[in-house]
C-alpha cells in the first residue's frame, strides 16, 4: 500500500517534470535539416518540437537582441554568435546534460574556439566555405579551358570580369564575406578590422563593379541553376544546391564549386540556447539528440553540408564525405581562414563602404 | 443684342406671325428628319419650321421625342435621315462646339468647380474674347438675371432659382442665334416656376433670341410660347399658337393633352355649315358649327372645354344644345368649381363655373338635377 | 457620454497604434547603441523613481540626427527615394487615369466587374506578385522571350535589377490605389457637364482639361498620396526588382537596423522619414477637409 503510494507520487512528479519540459522551440535556417529527424526526436523524447525557420543572420540577431524571442534553440553563424554572446544573449551550456558532446570533431572545435571559447555557449551544427560557383560550359566558352575557376582572380581581375559580364555574375550582398575575400586576394589579412586596410579594397571593387549584375545573397541559386548567370561568389552549400537543381531540371547546366586557392572563408553555424529560453532543459535534450552521430549524419546526408561531429563520419554517404567541396582535403582545409566580428565602429565603416561600392554613393 | 429687341413687335400681339408670312424664311428647318436608336424610332419623318425670335415650345409626354429633337439641334445627336437647316445651312456635320446654338440643361449642368461669374464667362473665354469684353458681357448677363450679388459664389452656395438663372445667363452669354431650353423650370416649385416663366419671356423679348423650349408641362408651354408643337411618339401632332391649340385642337389627342376637355363620341349628320351629332339613343342630337366636312354616319368626337358649358337649375330656353343630368361630384378650386354631371346614358360631363358668390350661398350641391347647355360654336368636331 | 466614448475610440486607436510607437522610436533615436539586450542605452528603469527618470533624460541627445547630416548617404537616399516615389506616382497617374476614365465611361452593368478586376490582384500575396515580375522581366523572362520572338529586339533587354524594374514594380503594386479614388471621382461626374462644356465651345479635349480633370482633382490628389506615401518608404520592391545602385531610404534603414545593428541611427532615419511624410500627409488631410467643405 505504502509502496504503491510512493510509486504514484513519483510517477506524478515525473509527469509534472515532463509537463514542464514538454515542448522545445527551435529556430533554424530554412532547408537545413532532414524533416524525418524532427519526428524521430518527438518519438524518442516525447517532447513536442516546434520548428521555425529564418533565412538571415540579421533577422535572427534582431529577434535575439530585442529579447523575448521565445525560442529554446537558435542557430547563428560564428561571427554573429560571438557578438551575441557578448551581448548576453545566450546561457552557458550544461555539459552534464550533453553526453553526446564527446562525439564532436576537435578540428572544428579548435576553429570555433575563436567565437565561443571552450564551447561554453554553443555546439557546431554545420560548417562550410565561401567560394566560387561557375557554369562550367559558359565560363570555358568565354575564358577558354584554362579559365581560373579555382582562383579569386576570376572575379577580382577586371579583364576576366569584363568578359564574364555578358553571361552574368552575382556577388553575395554580404560585406563580411566579400571584404575578407578581397583582402585575401590582395595578400592582406582577411580578418583585418582596420578600416583603412579594408578601404584599400575599394579600388579593386570599383574596377569590377560595372560587371556585376547583382549583389544578392540568395537569388544566385536559381540564377545559376537556370543558366541565367555563369559565375556566383557564394556559399558552398547554396552552389551545390544550384548544381542539383540544374541536374534535376535536366537543363544541361553543369555547376562546379571551388574554394579559392588564395584562401577561403570557413563559416560555422552554431546551435545555442537563448538566455531567456522558456525550456532550457528540453533545449539541452535537443542538442544532445543532434550530437548523436546517427542523427547528425542523417542531417548532413540530407542537406549536403559538412558537420562538426567526428563520430558521424563513417555514417555519411560517399558523395558527401567524398566530395572535396563539402569535406575539403587536408591541404585545402589548412588554406581556409576564419573571421571575427567587426567592432561596431568598423562595422559601420564596412557597411558604408559596401553601400558606396554597390551604389556609387 | 439687347438693343435690337426694342424695334421688335410684341410676339404675342398678333403682328408677329412669320409662320403665316409666305415670304419669311425660317431660322430652323427640319426636313423629313428621322432618328432611330437601334430598333427604336425616336423621331419619325418630322418636318417643322422655326422662325427667328420665336419662343417655340415642344410639348409632349416623356418619350415622345422632344428631347431628341432638341439634342439634334444642339449637335449631341445626328439625324438618321433627313436634314436640319440653320439659317439655310445644313448643320449635321457641325459639332456642338461650333454651332451658334446654346443649350440650357435640365439639370442646369453648372460647373461645380467654377464660381457663378466663371460659369457665365466659360463660353466667352472659349471664343478668345478680350478680357475687358468678357467682363462687360458677364456683368451684363449678371444684371439681366439679377445675379450681381452672387457672382463670386459657387453653384452649391446659391438657391435652386438662382442656379436656374445662372444656367440661363451662361447659355445666353454667347448671344446664340438659338437658345435651347430643356425643361428649364422643372426643378423649381410651382410659385417660383410661374414667376420665372414671365422672367424667361421678358428676357427672350429683351434679347430677341430664338428660344426652343422642351417641356411636358402644357400650362408652361401655353404661357411662354409663341407657338406650341404637340408631339407624340416621334411625330408632330399639331403646331399652332397657344390659343389655337386650346380652342381649335386638330385631334382628340391634342384636345385631351391640353387642358380639360369633355369628349362626346357619336355619328355625324352634316347639315349646312353645321353638324348634328347623334350621341345616344333617345337623346337630342348635338349641334356644332364646323368647317370640316363629315360624311353622314361617320364617327365623330365633339370636344368641349368645361368652362364653355353653362350649368343651370331650369331648362334654358334658347340653347343650341342642352342635356339634363345629376351632379355627381364637385371639385372646389377656389376661384372656380368643376361640376361632374352624369347624363342619363351614364356619360359624365365636366362643367366649370366661376365662384362669384360665397360658398354658403352656392346654388348647386350634390345630387341636384341640373341642366347643361352650350352654343353651337362652343365645341369642336374632331374626326379622331 | 456614449457619444464622447464613440469619439474617443479613434483617438485611442491613434494613440495606441501611432503615437506610442512613434514616441518609442523617437526615444531610441535619441539613445546610443550598445551591445546588449536591447541594443541601445539608456533604458528607463522605473525602480529608480524620479531621479532615475531625470538621469535617463539627461542621457538622451540628438547625436544621431547630427550624424545623418554628416554622411551624404542619407540625404542622397532621401532625395533618391523622393525622386523614385514622385516619378512612380506620376507614372501611376498616367497609367491609372485612363483606366479609371474608361471604367467610369463603361456601361454601368460592366462597372462592378471592372472594379473587381482592379481589386482582384489584392487577393494574391503582394510578395508573390512582385516575385512574378522577376520571371517576366529577367533576361530569360517572358517579356524578353516575347520581344525576341516577334523580332522587335535582337539582344535581350536588361530590365530586372535596374530602376526601370523598380518603377514597374511600384506602379504595378500601387496602381489600384491610384485608380480607385480617381474612378470614384469620375463616376460621380455628370455627363451633362461635358455636354454643357461642348455646347459652350469646348472641343472634346478642352472639355476634358477644363471640366473632367478639375472635377476629378480630389481623386487625383488622393490617388497620388496613396501611391507616393508608401512608395517613399518602399523596401521590398527595390530589394527584389532593383539593382544594387537603386538607393532608397527603406534599404538604408534596413542596413542600419540589421547590418549595423545601430537601432538608434535606424530610428533617427525613420523619424526623419516620418517628418518628410508628414508634410504630404498634412497637405492631403487639408485637401480632404477642403473637399468636404466644398461639398457642404
Amino acid at each position: 500500500m505504502t509502496k504503491s503510494l510512493v510509486t504514484t507520487v513519483a510517477a506524478s512528479a515525473l509527469l509534472a517534470g515532463m509537463a514542464l519540459a514538454d515542448e522545445v522551440r527551435v529556430y533554424n535556417w530554412s532547408d537545413y535539416i532532414d524533416e524525418g529527424l524532427l519526428e524521430k526526436f518527438e518519438e524518442e523524447t516525447g517532447i513536442d518540437l516546434i520548428y521555425d525557420v529564418f533565412d538571415s543572420n540579421e533577422v535572427l540577431e534582431t529577434k535575439l537582441l530585442a529579447g523575448g524571442s521565445g525560442y529554446d534553440v537558435v542557430v547563428p553563424s560564428g561571427t554573429f554568435l560571438q557578438r551575441q554572446i557578448a551581448a548576453g544573449a545566450f546561457q552557458p551550456l550544461d555539459y552534464d546534460m550533453l553526453p553526446n558532446a564527446e562525439n564532436l570533431w576537435d578540428v572544428i572545435q579548435a576553429r570555433t574556439e575563436t567565437y565561443d571559447p571552450g564551447g561554453a555557449h554553443s555546439i557546431n551544427y554545420m560548417w562550410g566555405t565561401t567560394g566560387i560557383g561557375v557554369n562550367v560550359e559558359k565560363v570555358t566558352e568565354v575564358l577558354g579551358p584554362d579559365a581560373p575557376i579555382d582562383s579569386l582572380s576570376l572575379i577580382f581581375e577586371p579583364e576576366n570580369m569584363a568578359q564574364l559580364a555578358d553571361c552574368g555574375v552575382h556577388f553575395l550582398d554580404a560585406p563580411a564575406e566579400m571584404f575578407p575575400a578581397a583582402l585575401a586576394y590582395m595578400g592582406e589579412d582577411p580578418d583585418s578590422h582596420d578600416p583603412d586596410v579594408i578601404a584599400q579594397t575599394e579600388e579593386m571593387f570599383t574596377a569590377i563593379r560595372p560587371y556585376v549584375q547583382k549583389f544578392h545573397s540568395s537569388e544566385y541559386i536559381n540564377a545559376l541553376a537556370n543558366g541565367e548567370i555563369c559565375v556566383a561568389f557564394g556559399w558552398s552549400g547554396d552552389i551545390l544546391q544550384a548544381g542539383w537543381r540544374a541536374a534535376e531540371a535536366e537543363n544541361g547546366v553543369e555547376i562546379a564549386y571551388n574554394a579559392p586557392k588564395e584562401g577561403a572563408l570557413m563559416w560555422f553555424d552554431q546551435m545555442a540556447i537563448p538566455a531567456d529560453a522558456p525550456n532550457p532543459d528540453a533545449a539541452h535534450v535537443f542538442l544532445n539528440f543532434i550530437m548523436d552521430p546517427e542523427n547528425i549524419a542523417a542531417a548532413s546526408n540530407y542537406v549536403y553540408y559538412a558537420n562538426g561531429n567526428e563520430a558521424s563520419k563513417p555514417l555519411l554517404l560517399e558523395d558527401v564525405i567524398g566530395d572535396p567541396a563539402i569535406y575539403p582535403d587536408e591541404a585545402t582545409l589548412a588554406n581556409l581562414y576564419t573571421t571575427t566580428p567587426y567592432p561596431s565602429r568598423t562595422q559601420r565603416a564596412v557597411t558604408r563602404l559596401w553601400t558606396k561600392i554597390k551604389s556609387g554613393t | 443684342m439687347a438693343d435690337s429687341a426694342e424695334a421688335r413687335p410684341m410676339p404675342h400681339g398678333g403682328i408677329f406671325e412669320p409662320w403665316n408670312d409666305p415670304t419669311a424664311s425660317p431660322l430652323i428647318r427640319f426636313e423629313n428628319v428621322t432618328k432611330r436608336f437601334g430598333d427604336f424610332t425616336a423621331i419619325d419623318d418630322l418636318t417643322i419650321d422655326i422662325f427667328e425670335r420665336e419662343f417655340y415650345a415642344l410639348l409632349g409626354p416623356s418619350g415622345c421625342g422632344k428631347t431628341t429633337l432638341m439634342r439634334m439641334l444642339a449637335g449631341f445627336e445626328t439625324p438618321t435621315e433627313g436634314t436640319i437647316l440653320l439659317a439655310g445651312q445644313d448643320i449635321s456635320p457641325i459639332p456642338p462646339n461650333k454651332r451658334a446654338v446654346n443649350m440650357m440643361f435640365q439639370s442646369y449642368a453648372l460647373f461645380p468647380h467654377l464660381s457663378v461669374w466663371e460659369n457665365i464667362a466659360f463660353g466667352l473665354k472659349r471664343e478668345g474674347m478680350a478680357k475687358s469684353e468678357i467682363d462687360a458681357r458677364v456683368d451684363e448677363m449678371l444684371r439681366l438675371t439679377r445675379l450681381e450679388r452672387f457672382a463670386k459664389r459657387k453653384p452649391h452656395q446659391i438657391s435652386g432659382g438662382q442656379r436656374q438663372r445662372v444656367a440661363l445667363a451662361r447659355s445666353l452669354a454667347k448671344a446664340p442665334k438659338l437658345l435651347l431650353l430643356d425643361e428649364p423650370l422643372g426643378a423649381l416649385d410651382k410659385k417660383l416656376r410661374q414667376e420665372t416663366q414671365f422672367e424667361l419671356m421678358d428676357i427672350q423679348e429683351k434679347t430677341g433670341t430664338t428660344f426652343v423650349i422642351v417641356t411636358h408641362d402644357q400650362e408652361e408651354a401655353m404661357t411662354v410660347a409663341s407657338r406650341v408643337a404637340v408631339m407624340d411618339e416621334g411625330r408632330i401632332i399639331q403646331v399652332a399658337t397657344p390659343d389655337a391649340i386650346y380652342e381649335d385642337p386638330s385631334s382628340v389627342y391634342v384636345a385631351d393633352f391640353i387642358g380639360d376637355v369633355n369628349l362626346i363620341e357619336g355619328r355625324a349628320r352634316p347639315e349646312g355649315d353645321a353638324l348634328l351629332l347623334d350621341w345616344a339613343e333617345g337623346e337630342r342630337p348635338l349641334r356644332c358649327k364646323t368647317s370640316k366636312s363629315f360624311s353622314a354616319g361617320q364617327t365623330c368626337h365633339l370636344a368641349i372645354r368645361p368652362e364653355k358649358l353653362t350649368i343651370s337649375a331650369e331648362e334654358p330656353a334658347e340653347a343650341d344644345n342642352r342635356a339634363r343630368g345629376r351632379i355627381l361630384d364637385i371639385a372646389y378650386l377656389g376661384n372656380i368649381s368643376t361640376y361632374h354631371v352624369e347624363l342619363p346614358g351614364g356619360l359624365v360631363l365636366k362643367a366649370q363655373a366661376a365662384n362669384t358668390r360665397r360658398i354658403a350661398r352656392r346654388s348647386f350641391t350634390w345630387e341636384d338635377e341640373v341642366w347643361l347647355s352650350w352654343t353651337e360654336t362652343a365645341g369642336v368636331a374632331l374626326e379622331r | 457620454m456614449g457619444r464622447r466614448l464613440l469619439i474617443a475610440v479613434p483617438y485611442l486607436w491613434l494613440l495606441a497604434l501611432f503615437l506610442i510607437p512613434f514616441l518609442i522610436v523617437l526615444k531610441i533615436s535619441l539613445s546610443d547603441p550598445e551591445l546588449a539586450i536591447p541594443p541601445y542605452t539608456p533604458t528607463l528603469d522605473w525602480r529608480e523613481g524620479w531621479a532615475g527618470f531625470t538621469e535617463f533624460l539627461s542621457q538622451l541627445d540628438f547625436e544621431n540626427f547630427v550624424f545623418l547630416t554628416e554622411d551624404d548617404l542619407y540625404w542622397k537616399a532621401y532625395l533618391s527615394s523622393l525622386q523614385i516615389a514622385a516619378l512612380s506616382t506620376l507614372l501611376a497617374l498616367l497609367v491609372g487615369y485612363p483606366i479609371a476614365y474608361a471604367m467610369a465611361r463603361a456601361a454601368p452593368e460592366w462597372r462592378p466587374t471592372l472594379l473587381m478586376l482592379v481589386i482582384l490582384p489584392f487577393w494574391t500575396s503582394f510578395l508573390i506578385r512582385v516575385y512574378s515580375w522577376i520571371g517576366i522581366l529577367s533576361t530569360e523572362g517572358y517579356l524578353n522571350q516575347f520581344l525576341l520572338g516577334i523580332g522587335v529586339i535582337s539582344e535581350p533587354l536588361t530590365i530586372l535589377n535596374t530602376n526601370v524594374a523598380v518603377y514597374i514594380g511600384i506602379v504595378y503594386t500601387y496602381l489600384p490605389f491610384m485608380i480607385l479614388p480617381i474612378y470614384a471621382a469620375l463616376e460621380k461626374l455628370d455627363d451633362s457637364l461635358l455636354e454643357a462644356a461642348e455646347d459652350l465651345g469646348c472641343s472634346r479635349l478642352s472639355a476634358f482639361w477644363l471640366v473632367t480633370v478639375p472635377l476629378s482633382k480630389a481623386g487625383i490628389i488622393a490617388g497620388c498620396f496613396l501611391v507616393f506615401i508608401p512608395a517613399l518608404g518602399e523596401f521590398v520592391i527595390p530589394s527584389l526588382l532593383g539593382g544594387s545602385e537603386t538607393l532608397m531610404i527603406g534599404k538604408v534603414l534596413w542596413e542600419e537596423f540589421f547590418s549595423n545593428r545601430d537601432w538608434p541611427v535606424a530610428s533617427a532615419v525613420a523619424v526623419v522619414l516620418l517628418l518628410i511624410l508628414i508634410v504630404p500627409i498634412v497637405l492631403f488631410q487639408r485637401n480632404e477637409q477642403r473637399q468636404r467643405e466644398a461639398e457642404g
